[in-house]
């Protein structure tokens, strides 16, 4: 007898009559993406009515192309062109029922002990001490099949990269995810074709449906209705695919803001609200990262295979200059947006070698420098890299070249935005002390927004107190990756997972 | 005043999201794009002549450019930027273009320049401030995103491409219910 699997209903804007909807629940999120879809199945699971508000729309798995232009298109906010207010780092997030989770590399770690001990000493969260969220990151472990590639899960360009870290004495290792019986497409942010990733979109939200969750996707919530601080219904507006708006409004005894770091400010920005501290928007981290290719003699087809497969770095010392760096590769649109090739036959010669590349990705811990506001109605996400980041920055270029010729490489590529290539290990050094910071200089994408509704136990200096609830709202929770107080330096998507199981728990706990 | 005008103008492309573009654009289809933005003769002429330079594909194993319809999917890719942004851009493109007769002075637009002295150009940018840094770079992410998207054109250097229903590979559907919760 085959086991029942749980099934996802999801109200489109095309299913809400014209006159528009009045719900009430007991809880109502906004977001259905890492920590919106954690808490709702948490708290359907402890009895309470929940309704789930997703701005971007319901697509099936099955309607997945794995072709990231399109996936770019359909998936992402902006259909991938979210940037900083100079335009010179891309800030891709998922919109789409399940959120960035549908498009991210399905790359887990817990949050650096070094992280959660510096948010107990500058932010006094004493309750997020490794050990106390221990049983929430083992929960969503189990829940998510979150495991380390097993030799078959780790390519060729995965390989290269935990060999030359190992000779030269960095840490490598394959890497952990969330997937269940890989099928190795590669395309994991074009979106799991074959629901082998355990996004939110297959795992919690059907979870939570199959309790009862009532979930609706294309409608942005937009203003709040606020009495005696408290939130006591969200109105938003769907829009259906003839383009016409409809109201729904959700009155609810608790609610729950999970729209991410750059949706949930602007929410509360836009609606006056909870900025006692005057913290909302600001402290903008969000990981830059660089791509670097390394050219070998031999194929290695670096896009053939999980999507990132091993890492290295130094990651437990994440406020001591500590860098991770994660071997993957995706096809010949994102090569061409991840480092500058040249023009002309140089860069047709480049991409013809392309299948030579060793490819990595860098992360680094950068400082809170950034802040989202709205301009008008517009959103800006300024910011421009730190120059203590951008020292941050090197040190991970200046890996990532040292380990690929220790792996053999010939050549390395860096990602400027004019073309630029180390040819040998003995000019690492001066290839990337002769980097400086400045715009427009080098080919940075943001995949972690993060920080902008920080968390902390002092009411001037935070948005957020330690249980999730809001210093200035009664019945307002925010569980999103908004709330970090400083940046993780690795994927924050089990910390987002683990907190808002914590979160959740502890409502629960309140009654 | 004309000085003022040009300062002014890239103080403004200042906010433009050049660099970081990640242009997006149509679905696997190598055809031409089908609600794209009307480029002006202009805009199209520059973005061909763009791609001639960028992309010399005559004689190598790739696709050949004029396979693909380039032009038409910028287009495509443009139409989804917002219009305050989209104003932006084809201010970057005009100045990009007419730029030619200051910038390195060839007292001519760019699309009239021959292949190498374009490409001089497109370098004689990447050198330049921010701003140049910015428009190049986004021309040139959106010639080669407008010619990668072709499927056939990433598999001639051995890209696979979409393969999970071309191989046959199930769907799993939703994952089970989970069976115990411990931490509660």
């Amino acid at each position: 007898m085959s086991e029942h699997l749980p099934v996802l209903r999801v109200m489109e804007p095309g299913t809400i009559p014209a006159r528009g909807l009045n719900l009430k629940a007991d809880v109502v999120i906004i977001g259905s993406g890492a920590s919106g879809a954690v808490m709702a199945y948490e708290l359907c699971r402890a009895g309470a009515e929940v309704v789930v508000l997703e701005a971007g729309p319901y697509i099936r798995s099955t309607e997945f192309q794995e072709h990231a232009p399109t996936a770019l298109e359909t998936l992402y906010a902006d259909h991938g062109n979210q940037v900083n207010t100079t335009g010179d780092l891309s800030v891709l997030q998922g919109k789409c029922i399940g959120g960035s989770t549908v498009v991210n590399a399905a790359v887990c770690f817990r949050a650096p002990d070094q992280v959660l001990e510096h948010w107990i000493t500058e932010y006094g969260l004493e309750n997020l001490a490794p050990e106390a969220l221990a049983p929430y990151f083992e929960r969503v472990e189990r829940n998510l099949s979150i495991h380390q590639n097993a030799p078959h899960e780790v390519n060729y360009n995965g390989r290269l990269l935990i060999e030359g870290a190992k000779k030269i004495g960095i840490p490598a290792e394959a890497t952990t995810r969330n997937v269940k019986n890989c099928a190795l497409s590669g395309h994991c942010i074009s979106a799991c074709r074959t629901d082998r990733k355990q996004s939110m979109l297959v795992t919690y939200l059907p979870w939570a449906s199959e309790l009862g969750a009532t979930i609706l996707s294309g409608t942005q919530a937009e203003t709040f209705e606020v009495r005696n601080r408290r939130i006591n219904a969200v109105n938003a507006v769907a829009v259906d695919e003839d383009g016409a708006e409809k109201a729904v409004r959700v009155e609810a005894g608790l609610v729950v803001v999970a729209a991410g770091a750059i949706q949930t400010p602007l929410l509360f920005q836009k609606n006056a609200l909870g900025n006692s501290s005057g913290q909302v928007g600001l402290n903008f981290a969000c990981h830059p990262s660089l791509a670097v290719f390394g050219e070998h003699d031999q194929d290695i087809y670096a896009w053939v295979g999980a999507t990132i497969t091993a890492h290295a770095g130094d990651i437990e010392n994440p406020l001591k200059g500590g860098y991770l760096l994660e071997a993957g590769m995706v096809g010949p649109v994102v090569t061409s947006t991840w480092v500058d090739g040249g023009a002309g036959s140089e860069y047709v010669e480049f991409m013809q070698r392309s299948k030579r590349f060793q490819a990595a990705v860098t992360l680094i811990h950068d400082h809170n420098v950034g802040r989202v506001f709205l301009d008008g109605d517009r959103k800006r996400i300024e910011y421009d890299i730190d120059d203590r980041d951008f020292e941050a920055l090197r040190e991970a270029l200046r890996g990532t070249a040292r380990i690929y010729f220790a792996a053999g490489a010939k050549r390395v590529y860096l990602p400027t935005t004019r073309r630029t290539t180390i040819e040998s290990a003995d000019a690492i050094d001066s290839a990337i002390n002769a980097l400086t910071n400045g715009k427009h200089k080098y080919r940075l994408t943001s995949y972690h927004p993060q920080g902008t509704m920080r968390m902390g136990a002092d009411p001037s200096r935070s948005v957020v107190g330690p249980d999730g609830r809001c210093h200035d709202l009664d019945n307002v929770y925010v569980p999103d990756a908004s709330l970090f107080p400083s940046s993780l330096l690795v994927n924050p998507q089990l910390t987002v997972y683990g907190m808002a199981s914590y979160i959740a728990d502890g409502i629960v706990a309140r009654g | 005043m004309k000085h003022k005008l040009y300062r002014r103008t890239f103080t403004k492309l200042g906010l433009l999201s050049g660099g970081a573009l990640v242009i997006p654009a149509i679905g696997p289809a190598p055809a031409a794009a089908s609600a794209a933005v009307a480029l002006t003769a202009d805009e199209r002429m520059l973005i061909e002549a763009f791609s001639e330079a960028l992309l010399p594909t005559e004689g190598t194993s790739l696709k050949p450019r004029s396979d693909v319809p380039i032009v038409d999917n910028v287009g495509h890719a443009l139409s989804l930027l917002d219009e305050p942004t989209l104003e932006q851009v084809r201010i970057g493109l005009k100045l990009f273009d007419y730029g030619a007769y200051v910038v390195g002075f060839h007292l001519t637009r760019f699309v009239n320049l021959s292949v190498e002295r374009r490409l001089a150009y497109i370098h004689r940018w990447e050198d330049g401030i921010a701003m140049q840094r910015g428009i190049v770079d986004l021309l040139k992410k959106l010639t080669y995103v407008g010619y990668w998207q072709d499927i056939e054109a990433g598999r001639a250097i051995g890209y696979r491409g979409p393969v999970s229903v071309a191989g046959g590979i199930p769907n799993l559907g939703n994952a089970p219910m989970p069976k115990s919760e411990s931490t509660r």
